[in-house]
């Protein structure tokens, strides 16, 4: 790598890297009056290609950040890695719009007090304000990929009421932990247990037959991944080991308590995957099941090749899947230790890897919002785009979570569109873009450019931006903004 | 771009739409063997009484939310095919749905996406989804839209503008170009629509708020779908998702309310077509059908074969099945109704009143022998 940083970027020096004390209000991020740093090459650089494709989208400032303890890019690049990769506290203002979505902090046994349009609501409006305006990007985008591995559907049941605290306890405290932890949380989610039926996997005699809703997905989709060997005993078996976990629905104040009914669970011998479980291990069957499908070489490499998805490409190379995997294995599923790696494969860093992936309509919404430092309430009317766009968040309807390559997504460009044009116009109702401002800052209409497509802009790019009368919107609906 | 084009100059006449049912409908639901020993002895208490199925023949009969349709079945314009299914033994929702849409296992793209390229030109509405995703069965169409809510967009100049100039950027973008292409000529034929208003005719009432929201919109859909085939936009193929069939638990509370959203959509789009019916196609399908035994939550777990419908477009109607019987030696797997039926032989049926076209190239790997419906 021969960049410097003067050949990544150019920008406002010393007064740029004042811009460190950042972020005050309601923004999605902050837009200062004195130009902040752009790219000023017409490739994609490196320090671009981290910025973007870990995160919901560049805003004005981060490169500042990324750049400020200084030396070459390649190490601030994996500074800010190792940083991102250890989250502090959110800024006062996200921390004060968060604090008006009332219920996202409800403890379980209260959310049962709400509507569920409620929380829904604020639920998502929650995940698109961290989008948009956390610090911490890395974390978000892990908790979008986690909420799609173990997509819980919030339309669902009670998992109307109990997303929100899935949300918090399960996807949000484990995003950056323990693959192992992460997945017994989700078990024993009971918004989980709702959606997968695991609540009424119940075996009391042996006439009885298992709900074999949950053991499937366990199997096919949160670990070992549906060509990972194992066949439908391995999954009869599996759900045997789960019967009788279920979720209080009547005790008002126990209502959503997770527990274990001996007497609906099946303590006989059971065998998954060649290994003998049981008989009479109780709640110890769960932990044994757990630990053994967690440590499977084929939950290593289905994991390995999520991953690589989203931060390498839609088909992402086998070579890199199998160093992924292989520090998932060395590191018992530390995700920290996981993302270190693929973030520094060979793969991931190639120049192929750059603006290759098609963000997702979450990420597209995310990402216009926060690269132009948007002030936003994340209410309804831009909930509504992403419903259009199906990728409305908690909704996804079957147990495998939203695809993450671009053949699934070509579908939803008319509606990027649409949102490029209210926003530039103003037209969308608790979401306001000063472009004025944003122009300025980014001093002028080129940098402006730059700043939202990663690299200075083409002559076909100069000559729609010079002609139109809404170029904010052109910038925001073009091709190179839709990618990441 | 072009004129509009509503009169008609690229429509050949004949649209089919593929309803499908997503989750896993339990064709023992929709179409009770109630003359079978065996079903009421599987199924105790979620069962349907054999005086409470109308009648379809000695064996059968459409379970009683249905009602709506049952006309259309002895009026011979609605066929129904039972333990019917994909030769693939996955009980999983996503692979089952992945490898029907496919058309079979080993074949690339949709088996819609492969039809309508084999039939050669298809305009920006020659292949419409009616929700916000395209499917897996219309991959590799030459073209193919989601509809969502795309009926709402309001023109304005900036708009016209705006799509102006992406245009020019997108036309030269390899991999979202022909998306681009698509999107601008379907605005841009939806706006006419638009202008238009959907309005149902021939007395058709798609279902209304009072009947779900499901049903509600399902109905809403396939009324977009009738009003396209009327405006003659040149729709071949329309894509229209009934999904949340998976009734592991409680399942008459899942499936009862959508046997009724389907038989009332279903009903009000036949008679909003009328005399066009004879030449638009519904093809009913699910992933796969149900376990036969009830589970100890009152419902049924993944099984293989499940229940078809083809409704219009010239099907001789009928019920169609070599019903292998209920004893548990009959049965498939974990204790499933086999399938005894391929669905590509259901839908090459179909596609062969659509337009010549080689089956193999359809489904490539599995030998013709189409079903008479």
């Amino acid at each position: 790598m021969t960049l410097t940083r003067r050949g990544v970027l150019v920008g406002g020096g010393a007064a740029a890297l004042s811009l460190l004390a950042l972020g005050r209000g309601s923004r999605a991020a902050p837009v200062r009056a004195s130009p902040f740093l752009v790219p000023s090459v017409p490739e994609v650089g490196l320090v671009e290609h981290v910025l973007c494709r870990c995160s919901f989208g560049v805003a004005p400032g981060d490169r500042e950040r990324l750049l400020a303890p200084g030396g070459r890019p390649d190490e601030a690049v994996d500074r800010w890695i190792d940083l991102q990769l250890e989250p502090g506290e959110e800024e006062a203002g996200l921390r004060r719009s968060l604090g008006r979505l009332e219920s996202i902090g409800q403890p379980l046994g209260e959310l049962y007090e709400w509507k569920p349009e409620v929380l829904l609501r604020e639920l998502s409006s929650a995940a698109l304000l961290r989008a948009a305006g956390s610090r911490w990007q890395l974390r978000e985008v892990m908790v979008e990929l986690w909420s799609d591995h173990f997509n819980v559907d919030a339309s669902k049941a009670e998992c109307a009421w109990l997303k929100t605290a899935d949300d918090r306890e399960v996807i949000r405290r484990h995003a950056l932990g323990r693959f192992r932890d992460l997945l017994r949380a989700s078990a024993l989610s009971p918004a989980m247990l709702w959606y997968l039926d695991g609540r009424s996997n119940r075996r009391a005699t042996a006439a009885e037959r298992p709900n074999e809703n949950y053991a499937r997905e366990l199997l096919e989709l949160h670990t070992l991944g549906v060509d990972g060997g194992y066949t439908q005993v391995d999954v009869m078996e599996a759900a045997r080991c789960l019967t009788g976990w279920t979720v209080r629905d009547r005790h008002r104040f126990r209502k959503g308590r997770v527990e274990l009914d001996s007497a609906l669970h099946d303590d006989g011998e059971k065998r998954v995957l060649g290994r003998r479980i049981g008989p009479v291990g109780g709640a110890g069957d769960l932990e044994t099941l757990l630990d053994l499908v967690a440590a499977h070489p084929a939950t290593a490499r289905h994991v390995a090749t999520k991953l690589c998805r989203r931060f390498i490409a839609d088909a992402p190379p086998a070579s890199a899947v199998g160093e992924v995997a292989a520090a998932f294995r060395r590191s018992d599923g530390d995700i920290r230790t996981t993302l270190r790696t693929l973030l520094r494969t060979e793969a991931f860093r190639a120049p192929e890897a750059r603006r290759a992936k098609l963000k997702r309509p979450f990420h597209a919404v995310a990402s216009m919002l926060r690269c132009t430092g948007a002030r936003t309430d994340a209410g309804p009317p831009l909930l509504a785009y992403l419903r259009r766009m199906g990728q409305a968040p908690f909704q996804y309807p079957t147990p495998e979570g939203a695809p993450d390559v671009a053949s699934a997504w070509k579908g939803t460009l008319l509606w990027r569109w649409r949102l490029a044009m209210a926003l530039a116009g103003g037209e969308l109702p608790g979401t306001s873009v000063d472009g004025g401002t944003l122009m300025g800052s980014a001093g002028g209409a080129e940098r402006l450019a730059a700043h939202l497509l990663g690299r200075t802009p083409d002559r076909a790019e100069r000559s729609a931006l010079a002609s139109s009368p809404v170029p904010l919107a052109v910038l925001l609906a073009s091709p190179a903004f839709q990618r990441c | 771009m072009g004129s509009l084009a509503l009169g008609g100059n690229r429509d050949d006449g004949r649209t089919l739409v593929v309803v499908f049912l997503r989750g896993g409908a339990d064709g023992l639901a929709l179409v009770p063997a109630v003359g079978d020993d065996g079903y009421h002895r599987a199924r105790p208490r979620i069962g349907v009484a054999a005086r409470g199925a109308l009648r379809l023949d000695h064996r059968f009969g459409l379970a009683p939310e249905l009602g709506e349709l049952h006309p259309w079945f002895l009026a011979g314009k609605l066929a129904v095919v039972h333990a019917v299914g994909s030769d693939d033994e996955t009980r999983s929702h996503f692979v089952a749905q992945q490898v029907m849409e496919r058309g079979g296992a080993s074949a690339s793209g949709g088996w819609l996406g492969r039809w309508l390229r084999t039939r050669g030109e298809s305009g920006a509405l020659g292949a419409v989804s009616t929700g916000p995703e395209v499917p897996d069965s219309l991959r590799g169409a030459p073209a193919a839209t989601a509809l969502g809510g795309l009926l709402e967009l309001e023109p304005s100049s900036a708009w016209s503008a705006l799509c102006g100039s992406l245009g020019g950027l997108y036309g030269r973008d390899a991999e979202l170009g022909g998306a681009a292409r698509d999107a601008l000529e379907a605005a841009e034929r939806l706006g006419a629509l638009r202008s238009q208003g959907v309005r149902a005719e021939n007395g058709a009432r798609y279902p209304g708020p009072a009947d779900g929201e499901v049903a509600r919109r399902f109905g809403e859909e396939l009324g977009r779908v009738a009003a396209l085939i009327r405006a003659r936009v040149g729709l071949v193929a329309a894509c229209v998702d009934l999904a949340g069939w998976d009734s592991h638990f409680a399942q008459e509370t899942v499936v009862a309310p959508r046997m009724r959203a389907l038989a009332r959509g279903l009903a009000a789009f036949a008679t909003d077509l009328g005399p066009l019916l004879s030449r638009t196609s519904v093809v009913v399908m699910s992933e796969f059908g149900r376990r036969v035994a009830e589970n100890a939550s009152l419902g049924t777990d993944h099984g293989r074969g499940g229940v078809m419908f083809v409704l219009g477009g010239g099907t001789p109607g009928g019920l169609h099945c070599r019903w292998p019987g209920l004893e548990e030696d009959r049965l498939d797997g974990p204790g499933d109704l086999p399938a005894v039926h391929d669905y590509r032989d259901v839908l090459a049926a179909v596609l062969a009143r659509h337009g010549s076209v080689s089956a193999i190239a359809v489904f490539p790997g599995h030998p013709s022998a189409p079903l008479a419906v």
